[in-house]
């Protein structure tokens, strides 16, 4: 098997019932109801090997979320040709089920009342895992995780972060060859992210594990994707390395300087373009190329107490590639 | 009283927002008409029988007078001071400069009054699909009495509904519970609106004469039916406007030592 | 397969069980709620017998055999199928996409997965009275055996419809009452059909079988039932079976999951 998922074609449409204010609406929509078909995905194609770790971003409704349905099985697609570990994911076969798992930030199987360890021994017997590859994941998840301690809590005294990375344990607890992951951490405070984001890096690394994951959150991607997918409006944007993104959007750099006098302060824009100038603070944008000599000019014809060379903001980055979306 | 126009409004509005939930809570009360229709349509098949003091004109007339009664007393908004009280709600509405007891009274009568236009349409309808023999009361005295057993019902229920929503202050996991055992299960049965309850033995048909209970459904269609008549609808009244009162103090007196538990949770 | 999935139907039961053993004070109010309500219809019954003698026909103690038959299918319902009533939250907030990716069948998760105990409690003495009427009524051993079985048609068309009405959920979020509705429609079988008139009669027999669920059962076993309407009895509920699972297959087609 050379390739972990393969996706050609594909096409999902939903329909949406449009109703009417008003109660005379509520009744014509009980008796006609008005469709609208909504286009999630249209004619989506991308393939994934074994062991890879792969971003998707994209504005809310471009069809990230709709696509990782549709690989696990969730979603009937419309049109197209989707393949998981050489399985048609909506068949849901066990076998498949058994190999794949998906997380949602914000929706839990955990049993909510109960401490997080009923689920998983109700998970192992769900899966099928024999007791010492069980005892085994599950020690091992734990520690990663740093969430031995409360195992046996019940759910709801659990914090958000701490709950998020017991769903973590649950589903993979039967160490799932593949991996989807729909913002894992959503709503989640800096230390509980950073905590996820190695986890995930550590778990792709150790078992060889396909992850394609979706976050609203760029410091997922920057820390964890050596491949994005950008999609927009049901449709691939942009398709390989991150740093390749960066190379064909980013084409200049930003330099930041701090100035001691307003001395010679109208010359600035000889250097580059001004982005910003509230004194002492000035930042300037510069081709990619000419950034070091510029950042040289600078230090010698002004009075700079303080100098940096940056990226564009990964963000930025981004709305580029969406505002370069070829015109239909 | 502008105020109280203007929530009786609101909560006529919403409502509607509701709508489909309204609709089917509608549905629902027919069904459960049809079941105790044809039970005592059954029951009275023959015109000529005379059995618990009914005949088949006195008891489908009362069958169609729960229809009508129902919509009036048990149609209500007070259930959810429930969840007010236990999920904090409340706050919102001590700050305001409205009482509360009026905010949700008033938001009562806009419910009655929605629930009484359906339930007079269906009224109609049943009327016409299932003809049955009914008694149209004609003496003004009986109607007049008819209406006073009929507000005494509303604060009746009213106050029971609202003692009800008083037990979250001190526990509130049982809100929808202990609403679910009294007004779901026990007005159910002991009101009147399955069965009239002079078909129980006399011992116990005194027990729950007792209770307020019956004063909610019972009491006013047998007053509309004119079988209670004189001394008896005159005892009938006291008893139900003892309980008014009775309830009233009861329910000021817990309400004021909740309020005090929940301002020491600060709210 | 049958053990696994009989393991874990223990192991969810179990789990439900202990997350409302920690609501001990509102268990105990839904408990006497129940066993309150079913008290008080059951004196009705009594004590409206006691002065008419019969109903439609049937004698005292066959009216409140239909009775306890219709609480037996009712009760064992509920007590299998609770989750039904906790489906359209989990639609809602999309929980239903984490019992979708598992290896079991998600269908059996959404209907079974979390047995009521109030009703472990009521189920027993429910039996027993039953037993008692129908040793009252005097039945032949055949007489027993197809009420038995018919009893288990009911409970098929019973789960029929559960699984309906999970189908409905999957396919319209608008309609949350779908399961209530069905309670009152059931709830008119407390007693024999027979009490109502055309066409709700034919309604509650044929289109919507609370006749064939609850009634034809009892009246099979006291012969009163023709072999065409047992026959047809068993055809509806290998139907209904049938038609039910379609609709589940076809509303997963449609579920579009919340939030994409």
């Amino acid at each position: 098997m050379d390739r972990a998922i393969i996706v050609d074609g594909l096409v999902k449409d939903f329909e949406v019932t449009e109703r009417e204010p008003g109660l005379t609406g509520a009744f014509k929509s009980l008796i006609s109801p008005k469709k609208k078909i909504v286009n999630a995905l249209k004619g989506v194609s991308f393939s994934i090997q074994p062991g890879e770790l792969v971003g998707f971003i994209g504005p809310n409704g471009a069809g990230k979320t709709t696509t990782l349905k549709t690989l696990s099985g969730l979603l009937y697609p419309t049109a197209g040709f989707v393949e998981v570990l050489e399985f048609d994911p909506w068949k849901r076969n066990p076998e498949f089920l058994k190999q794949i798992s998906l997380v949602m930030g914000q929706k839990n199987q955990l049993w909510w009342d109960l401490p997080a360890i009923e689920t998983f021994e109700l998970n192992r017997a769900i899966y099928d895992i024999p007791t010492r590859s069980y005892n085994e994941n599950l020690k091992e998840l734990t520690e990663l995780l740093d969430v031995e301690k409360l195992l046996n809590t019940p759910v709801r005294k659990l914090s958000l972060g701490q709950r998020m990375r017991m769903e973590l344990v649950a589903a993979l607890i039967h160490k799932p060859k593949v991996l989807f992951l729909d913002e894992p951490t959503i709503g989640l405070d800096i230390i509980a992210q950073q905590k996820v984001r190695d986890f995930i890096y550590d778990y792709n690394r150790k078992y060889n594990a396909t992850v394609l994951l979706t976050s609203h959150n760029m410091g997922d991607l920057i820390n964890l994707a050596r491949r994005v997918i950008i999609i927009n409006d049901g449709k691939i944007l942009y398709d390989g390395a991150f740093e390749d993104l960066i190379m064909q959007y980013a084409k200049e750099k930003i330099i930041k300087a701090t100035l001691s006098n307003e001395n010679n302060i109208s010359n600035l824009e000889k250097i580059g373009k001004i982005k910003k100038l509230s004194f002492p603070e000035v930042v300037l944008s510069v081709p990619r190329s000419a950034a070091a000599v510029a950042a040289s000019e600078l230090l010698q014809n002004f009075p700079v107490d303080d100098l940096t060379i940056e990226e564009i903001p990964i963000e930025e980055i981004i709305r580029k590639a969406f505002k370069s979306e070829p015109k239909k | 009283m502008r105020k109280y126009l203007q929530i009786f409004k609101i909560s006529f509005e919403e409502e509607f927002t509701y709508r489909l939930n309204f609709i089917l809570w509608r549905i629902r009360n027919v069904m459960q008409i049809f079941l105790t229709y044809f039970i005592w349509s059954t029951v009275y098949s023959d015109p000529a029988k005379q059995i618990f003091g009914y005949d088949r004109t006195k008891i489908l007339t009362y069958v169609f007078g729960i229809m009508i009664v129902r919509a009036l007393v048990l149609s209500a908004r007070a259930m959810d001071v429930s969840n007010d009280v236990a999920s904090g709600n409340l706050s919102n509405y001590l700050t305001k400069p409205v009482n509360y007891f009026k905010y949700w009274f008033t938001r009562d009568i806009s419910s009655k009054v929605l629930n009484l236009i359906f339930a007079t349409v269906e009224f109609i309808l049943l009327f016409l699909v299932l003809k049955p023999p009914f008694l149209f009361q004609t003496n003004i005295a009986v109607i007049l009495a008819f209406l006073v057993s009929i507000i005494f019902a509303v604060i009746i229920y009213f106050l029971i509904l609202f003692l009800l929503s008083s037990i979250p202050f001190w526990i509130p996991e049982i809100g929808w519970g202990s609403h679910f055992l009294v007004t779901v299960v026990i007005v159910e049965a002991l009101s009147g609106s399955l069965f009239p309850i002079n078909i129980l033995p006399q011992g116990l048909q005194s027990i729950i004469l007792a209770t307020p209970f019956p004063y909610l459904i019972y009491f006013p269609v047998e007053v509309y039916l004119g079988n209670i008549s004189g001394w008896a609808l005159f005892g009938g009244l006291m008893v139900a406007a003892s309980w008014v009162g009775v309830l009233w103090v009861f329910l000021n007196v817990v309400w004021q030592k909740g309020l005090k538990v929940y301002q020491s949770f600060g709210g | 397969m049958f053990k696994k999935y009989f393991k874990i139907w223990w192991m969810m039961s179990r789990n439900s069980f202990s997350a409302v053993l920690g609501q001990k004070l509102a268990l105990s109010m839904f408990l006497v709620g129940k066993i309150f309500r079913f008290i008080f219809f059951f004196l009705f019954l009594y004590f409206l017998l006691k002065g008419t003698g019969s109903l439609a026909g049937y004698s005292g103690n066959q009216i409140i055999f239909f009775f306890l038959t219709f609480s037996l299918v009712d009760v064992t319902t509920q007590f299998l199928f609770r989750e039904v009533y906790k489906f359209r939250p989990m639609i809602i907030k999309g929980d239903f996409d984490l019992v979708l990716v598992k290896p079991l069948n998600a269908l059996f998760r959404v209907l079974m997965g979390g047995a009521d105990v109030i009703d472990l409690i009521t189920i027993p003495p429910l039996v027993v009275l039953t037993i008692v009427y129908g040793v009252s009524l005097h039945p032949m051993m055949s007489g027993v055996l197809i009420y038995l079985i018919l009893l288990i048609n009911g409970f098929l068309i019973a789960t029929a419809f559960h699984i309906a009405i999970l189908a409905f959920a999957i396919v319209t979020t608008e309609v949350d009452h779908a399961v209530m509705i069905y309670r009152d429609l059931t709830n008119l079988g407390r007693l024999p059909v027979d009490i109502y008139k055309e066409p709700l009669k034919g309604f509650l027999t044929y289109l919507i079988p609370v006749g064939i669920m609850m009634t034809t059962p009892v009246k099979a076993m006291i012969g009163s039932a023709s072999v065409l309407g047992i026959i047809i009895a068993f055809s509806a509920g290998i139907l209904s079976m049938l038609l039910s699972l379609k609709f589940w297959n076809f509303a997963l087609t449609k579920y579009t999951s919340a939030s994409s």
